[in-house]
């Protein structure tokens, strides 16, 4: 479904992304890892079509996609329907007066004729039904990221791009997004940098690595044993702590 | 003195001259001088100067010529003064901007070198924040935004930078008392 091959990208003057190449096939869901500033954003900038990589090619179903490509009328509906992306920030998606516009934002460039029947749903889905008449400003963080989720699955997408979607979610609603994009038949790239999260978020792994080049591309599991590898990507610490009576130093993450 | 401190003292004297010129030759002449100096910059200069400009100037050109026609008056003079003065300012200030190293040319003063990089570092934040609105519009537009749609995005970036910066400006104030600044 997504075939990257050596996509490289700058901001002034800057390394953002190296080289970089993947695929990843329909109905796989991938965790995307990487440190701040390891360049996730802009890569999943440039799967969402968004961003022109300075150098290489990204594929969408065999598709060469970048905005200038996405000019064309027709190639730009199709992909913007199928492809989706969540931004860190929920409030930079969020326009509307009302929850229930920013919802119908999408499917009103449809034209659908179910409108309220699917704006009913995935507000229900997400558990934001009684929002539905309030301005999406004064919401929580975490409210605002389920409009925003609400406001992009509408449009049931086939590829769903998350940038860091828990970074602004407390413990229980992590737990509700864990299991959601669990139950989720749509494939899906998540990146965190929360490396005790990644498990739950996918099976395969990609890792972004502080020289803004993939480090790894593969299972999860044995990524998780590899602390050298962790600890070159700055994705493990190590720091004095104690076991009992018994003080020492050691690479391992925090469970939160 | 510093070549970029000289060109903020320069930069200042100009904006200065050109607020107490009343003669809108001499305000042409300016902008000539001005877009000369950007060289093959000057019409993309320009360009971004009409831009930023646009809106205010024909609001208050608008409005000034309402008020003409109704005392009767020759509005001509005073809307060529206030259009073109405004236009060279905006010139002005993007050439400055470009050439001079502001953080080089306020060197000599502590307080206002930490001033500019709390400006500085709070800008950069915010011009990363504003290309993700304009990028998440795009992102959820199958096919060109609407103008109403447009307006709205930009009221909602509008109202989110105003709340952030309230909040940002709140934070630096509490964390600058805290660090023994505005003894009472």
């Amino acid at each position: 479904m997504i075939e990257l091959s050596g996509v490289t990208h700058h901001y002034n003057g800057s390394d953002v992304l190296r080289d970089i190449e993947f695929v990843q096939a329909e109905g796989e869901k991938r965790v995307l890892l990487g440190c701040n500033g390891s360049g996730k954003s802009t890569l999943l900038k440039i799967l969402a079509g968004l961003i022109r990589p300075a150098a290489g090619q990204y594929r969408y179903r065999g598709e060469l996609i970048d905005p200038a490509r996405l000019k064309d009328p027709d190639r730009n509906r199709r992909f913007r329907q199928e492809v989706a992306l969540l931004f860190q920030n929920p409030d930079t998606m969020l326009f509307n007066p009302t929850v229930f516009d920013e919802i119908a934002f999408g499917p009103r460039q449809l034209g659908v004729s179910d409108l309220e029947e699917r704006v009913q749903h995935w507000a229900a889905t997400v558990g934001i039904t009684a929002h539905l008449k309030r301005p999406p400003f004064g919401l929580s963080g975490g409210e605002k990221q389920k409009v925003a989720l609400a406001a992009l699955l509408v449009m049931e997408p086939k590829l769903l791009l998350l940038d860091e979607p828990t970074a602004s979610l407390d413990p229980r609603s992590t737990g509700w997004l864990v299991d959601f994009l669990a139950d989720l038949p749509v494939t899906t790239l998540v990146s965190t940098h929360n490396l005790s999260l990644a498990p739950e978020l996918g099976s395969r792994a990609l890792v972004l690595g502080e020289d803004h080049g993939l480090v790894y591309d593969g299972a999860i599991a044995p990524l998780l044993d590899d602390l050298p590898r962790l600890a070159a990507a700055n994705l493990v610490h190590s720091h004095r702590h104690r076991h009992g009576d018994l003080e020492h130093r050691h690479p391992h993450v925090h469970d939160w | 003195m510093t070549l970029d401190r000289a060109l903020l003292a320069g930069y200042l004297l100009a904006v200065l001259a050109a607020t107490l010129v009343h003669e809108p030759a001499w305000l042409a002449g300016a902008l000539l001088l001005t877009l000369l100096l950007a060289g093959r910059d000057a019409a993309p200069l320009l360009r971004r100067a009409l831009r930023l400009v646009l809106l205010f100037n024909l609001a208050v050109s608008l409005g000034y010529l309402l008020l003409a026609w109704l005392r009767e008056l020759s509005p001509w003079h005073t809307l060529l003064l206030i259009n073109l003065r405004v236009l060279l300012l905006s010139c002005m200030t993007f050439l400055f901007m470009e050439r001079v190293n502001l953080f080089k040319a306020l060197d000599f003063s502590p307080n206002l070198t930490w001033l500019l990089g709390l400006a500085y570092s709070q800008a950069l934040s915010f011009r990363r924040s504003y290309e993700d609105f304009r990028l998440a519009l795009l992102s959820r537009s199958l096919r060109r935004p609407r103008l109403a749609d447009r307006y709205r995005a930009s009221a909602a970036a509008a109202s989110w930078f105003l709340d952030r910066g309230l909040a940002t400006a709140r934070e630096t104030a509490l964390a600058l008392r805290a660090r023994g600044f505005f003894h009472d």
